[in-house]
């Protein structure tokens, strides 16, 4: 027997308790380890974008597009290493409900941009640049429709008309499936050559819808951003030019204030077992004041008793909450599966395991920390009514 | 066969403060009890036998005057110091026993031992020779809520054995009990005194019970009212 | 009758011993409230967004946009097209037979929410969010007869002058009456802001058309055609022209569903996100619910037990209890509904409408039908709870009255 045989038993002592107890406790880490994991993936997928990568848009709105030309004079400047630029296409498939995250590219020069984000065979790479009329499908969307390579897709705009035929749909060949080479890369893309976009629309010819850049290095970031949108300033076309960072973040932001609505649901969460549990500890150990005097009596040091009552609000918290964490990680995975990779990097990750134990441990001590130290300072001679 | 002198008190005093009245439970009282005896405490209700046993017990300090135990004084101990005391030298053995309900009679009985360095082995055999002792071997699994008020008794005095205390403290041991078990617990109690050498001072309302011990201590408003000596 | 005389002081004496255990009682109530302040917060904001969406259409009122294009965003609409829509059967004319259609531009520009102004109030640094910036003419205005101007005036034909909805101009940085607003190269001036009925276009920056062609250099295109119709069969009517004609190739629908399609998305959206979450928090609260009430039998049992030996029945014990727990949920639900009321209620929101691509404000409601369903939540976790302990209070043996306290 030892001292944490003691606390174990005095935990089971009411079973159904215990268990509605690690009940409300699971639950609530249900709910965190869910959101939580939500939370992060939209902050890590912005963060885990290259340092010294920008992307120049057009300063009414990002919408607007830009001159060509744009293109070849920010090339120029002093400090750009590579450049690419993308269009806009508003892509679905069949039903102009499939909506895919399709681009008109110059492939060889996005591929180069995007070679740590992606993986895609060599071969494939050869084909994409030959090919005018192929495209790369995203793992995620090759997947989600079952294309391979060598297939002929119909895919429609639901903004651009086909010179061709007057209609919206461009046929275009899987030259290739591109691959995430990091976690936190959304797959769930179409890209295909600018060249075939540009001459088979009917309008905004010679305009691209963003460019993106990689400077020398992050250092001249701003110097960089700051000599482009001086050369562009009083023309038709300003520009604003910004880290990918920012511009991933300043999205995420017009969804709302993602961030805060996680914070008050798991805050609320949190606040109702901590009343729950918090009050409950403070019965339980209410009704065996006169065990916790005999303890005493016996010669059982407070620190000691104290440390079993603060153990075993710690050990109730971690028995709910490890099972709800694993159960987070279960669904996290579901959630991930049914997202079809619109969420990328979504899974339950170290950083939101451990402070998920950090609040676990954190509620065992708050929870316990009043009951247990009515145990501490508990005085015998009154516990036992030996007055 | 008692000895030299195991527990001294000398002038204690023992006042609470309630509301705005101090009540004076002992003035300058004084005691001495040789190892190896045996004694009963009586008196009725509000005498100072409970906070008597306090005292020797170290559950509780005298407000003034002094306590010796075997030489060492205990009215000066810290709170951390006389709790190690309590489980070195003191037995305690309450009137509803005061068993752990979560705990097996064995478990109940090994409580003390936590608070020694001793192995699992030596616990364990400590643990069965105790209850052996007691009478209740086969008992070992039992939850003390499947046990009478007498079995339940003997688990307790188990427990205060386990770790060979010279002193032992009985709060009406027997005041749950019928007749028949009364007598078995308190022979047992009269054995270990006989056998083992315990000493043992035993709160009591039971004359019965009293003529077990070797001697007994009439108490009344804080005050021996009458001293019989070594019979 | 007897029935309910034992009941009523089975109750009484449940609830009046409610005091004796506050602390349990208290942590229920305040349990039951956050998973209804949670719910409540949720569905409050969906019925928000779908009341700012669903008031914007008007039945009489159709909207014209290239075939498949679904959006406003995405349409393209010409000069060409938008004058065959004015002979097109089913258009409305006003009483000058000038008819009721208006050809209108839909751009995104930025802006600034007053929640993202950075601390430094560097606004260069600020996140901005999309706006839309609609380009009308009086023929706009004409269409949309509930059109309040609340300050200012409309902008002056051929002038870089913008009108602002109410609903953006509360929530973005810069749009009241006199300020200037930098778009491109060009400024323009805030001259006055409208009010249509708490719909999307209160999120909307209005101006001439010209103007707005200039800077987006379009000129002759529009995205979107208003008419108003005549009657109940103009839709028919209307569509069948624009679809026939081969130069014209439009989508016809009412405002009405255009914006109900657009509402559908995102309040379910939010709505699925909080049921469920609400759902898993009152798993909790009921864990907190049924402690509390295991507990309140286990304090009356010996009561409960007296009564039953004078008498009482079982079920009056059972009903009492469950009473007892249902009033603890109801309490959490009422306050739960009150704080939401309190701090969410009349709170404004902005979010991206994927449709439209950019901003929507909106104002939380918690409306009447939302609430119920707060309070049923509340009550089932209540009857859940109190149900089990009910059934143990209705069995306690009735020996336990004479067993110590």
């Amino acid at each position: 027997m030892s001292d944490f045989y003691l606390l174990w038993r005095n935990l089971f002592r009411r079973k159904l308790r215990t268990f509605l107890m690690m009940l409300a406790i699971f639950v609530a880490f249900v709910i965190y380890g869910v959101l939580g994991s939500i939370h992060y993936a939209f902050e890590h997928g912005v963060d885990s974008s290259a340092d010294n990568r920008l992307v120049v848009v057009n300063k009414i709105t990002f919408i607007q597009p830009l001159p060509y030309a744009y293109v070849g004079k920010i090339a120029a400047i002093k400090g750009v290493k590579n450049i690419t630029f993308a269009n806009w296409f508003g892509g679905y498939y069949q039903d102009a409900r499939n909506q895919i995250g399709t681009f008109a590219v110059d492939p060889e020069s996005y591929l180069r941009i995007y070679r740590d984000d992606l993986r895609i065979d060599p071969a494939a790479r050869d084909a994409f640049i030959h090919d005018r009329t192929s495209m790369v499908v995203g793992e995620a969307i090759a997947t989600k429709y079952g294309w391979k390579v060598g297939d002929r897709i119909p895919i429609n705009s639901n903004i651009f008309t086909n010179k061709a035929d007057g209609s919206h749909t461009w046929e275009l060949t899987v030259a290739g499936i591109a691959y995430a080479a990091k976690e936190s890369f959304n797959t769930s893309f179409i890209i295909f050559q600018y060249e075939n976009f540009n001459e088979s629309k009917t309008f905004g010819k010679d305009t691209v819808g963003w460019i993106t850049l990689e400077t020398d290095s992050a250092a001249v970031n701003d110097q960089v951003a700051a000599t482009i949108d001086e050369m562009f300033a009083n023309s038709t076309s300003e520009t604003d030019t910004q880290s990918e960072k920012a511009f991933g973040k300043a999205f995420l932001a017009q969804l709302g204030n993602i961030a805060l609505i996680i914070t008050l649901v798991v805050g609320a969460a949190f606040a109702t077992i901590l009343m729950i549990v918090g009050n409950t500890m403070v019965m339980a150990v209410r009704e065996r004041t006169k065990e916790i005097a005999v303890l005493k009596t016996l010669g059982f040091p407070s620190w000691r008793i104290w440390r079993q009552v603060l153990g075993e609000s710690v050990l109730l918290s971690l028995l709910g909450g490890v099972p709800g964490l694993a159960v987070a990680g279960l669904l996290v995975m579901v959630l991930s599966k049914a997202a079809s990779g619109a969420i990328p990097g979504l899974a339950l990750t170290l950083p939101v395991a451990g402070l998920g134990v950090a609040f676990m441990l954190l509620l065992g001590v708050v929870t316990g920390f009043l009951p247990a130290w009515n145990a501490l300072r508990l005085n015998i001679v009154t516990a036992l009514g030996r007055l | 066969m008692t000895g030299q002198t195991l527990i001294h008190l000398q002038d204690v005093s023992k006042r609470f403060v309630k509301g705005k009245d101090t009540i004076t439970i002992f003035d300058h009282l004084g005691l001495s009890i040789p190892a190896g005896d045996f004694v009963a405490v009586m008196g009725p209700s509000g005498s100072g036998k409970t906070t008597l046993l306090n005292l020797l017990g170290g559950i509780d300090q005298p407000t003034e005057g002094s306590i010796t135990f075997d030489g060492g004084r205990v009215d000066t101990l810290t709170e951390g110091q006389l709790a190690r005391w309590r489980a070195h030298n003191v037995g305690f053995i309450f009137q509803f026993y005061n068993l752990m309900p979560t705990l097996s009679a064995a478990r109940n009985v090994e409580l003390p031992l936590l608070l020694t360095s001793f192995g699992r082995a030596e616990r364990r055999r400590r643990v069965e020779a105790a209850l052996s002792l007691v009478g209740l071997a086969e008992r070992a699994n039992h939850y003390p809520r499947e046990m009478s008020g007498g079995q339940q008794q003997r688990v307790a005095i188990a427990r205060a054995l386990i770790s060979d205390p010279k002193l032992l403290l009985c709060d009406e041991p027997t005041g749950d009990l019928d007749r028949t078990t009364a007598d078995e617990i308190l022979a047992m109690l009269r054995l270990l005194n006989q056998e083992m050498g315990k000493t043992i001072v035993m709160v009591t309302h039971d004359p019965e019970a009293a003529k077990y011990a070797r001697r007994t201590l009439h108490l009344d408003k804080g005050r021996f009212t009458e001293r019989e000596l070594v019979a | 009758m007897r029935v309910f005389n034992e009941i009523a002081v089975v109750t009484t004496i449940c609830i009046k011993s409610i005091p004796q255990r506050f602390w349990a009682s208290f942590s229920t109530v305040v349990a039951v409230g956050l998973v209804v302040t949670v719910l409540l917060a949720f569905l409050a904001m969906a019925a928000g967004f779908q009341q700012t969406l669903r008031g914007t259409g008007t039945k009489d009122m159709a909207i014209l946009m290239r075939a498949g294009a679904q959006a406003e965003l995405n349409s393209g609409v010409t000069r060409d097209q938008a004058r065959l829509i004015e002979e097109a059967p089913g258009v409305m004319k006003d009483p000058d037979g000038k008819p009721l259609v208006s050809p209108e531009l839909y751009v995104i520009v930025d802006g600034v929410k007053k929640t993202a102004v950075p601390a430094d109030g560097n606004l260069k640094k600020a996140p901005r969010s999309n706006l839309t910036l609609r380009g009308l003419s009086q023929a706009g205005i004409a269409v949309r007869p509930g059109l309040k101007i609340v300050e200012g005036r409309p902008f002056k034909p051929g002038t870089n002058e913008l009108l602002v909805g109410r609903a953006l101009q509360k929530d973005f940085v810069g749009l009241n009456v006199g300020d200037t607003v930098k778009l491109g190269n060009s400024s323009w001036l805030v001259v006055g802001a409208f009010e249509l009925g708490g719909s999307v276009f209160e999120s909307e920056l209005w101006a001439d058309t010209p103007e707005v062609q200039d800077l987006f250099h379009r000129q002759n295109v529009f995205q979107s055609i208003r008419v108003r119709l005549t009657g109940p069969d103009a839709l028919k009517a209307l569509s069948d022209y624009a679809t026939n004609d081969p130069q014209l190739k439009l989508d016809v629908t009412t405002e009405a569903d255009y914006y109900a399609q657009q509402a559908s998305r995102t309040s379910d959206l939010i709505q699925k996100l909080g049921w469920p979450l609400a759902i898993a928090m009152a798993f909790g609260a009921l864990a907190g619910a049924l402690n509390t009430m295991y507990s309140s039998v286990a304090a009356r049992a010996q009561e409960i037990a007296t009564l039953r030996c004078i008498g009482f029945s079982g079920t009056s014990s059972f009903i009492g209890t469950l009473l007892e727990s249902l009033v603890l949920a109801l309490v959490g639900g009422i306050v739960g509904t009150l704080v939401t009321w309190v701090l969410f209620d009349g709170l404004t929101g902005s979010t991206l409408s994927g449709a439209s691509f950019s901003q929507i404000v909106f104002t939380f409601h918690l409306t009447p039908a939302v609430a119920l369903q707060g309070l049923i939540l509340a009550l089932v976790v209540g009857l859940v709870g109190g149900v089990f302990p009910a059934w143990r209070a209705a069995r306690i043996p009735i020996v336990e009255a004479y067993g110590t306290p």
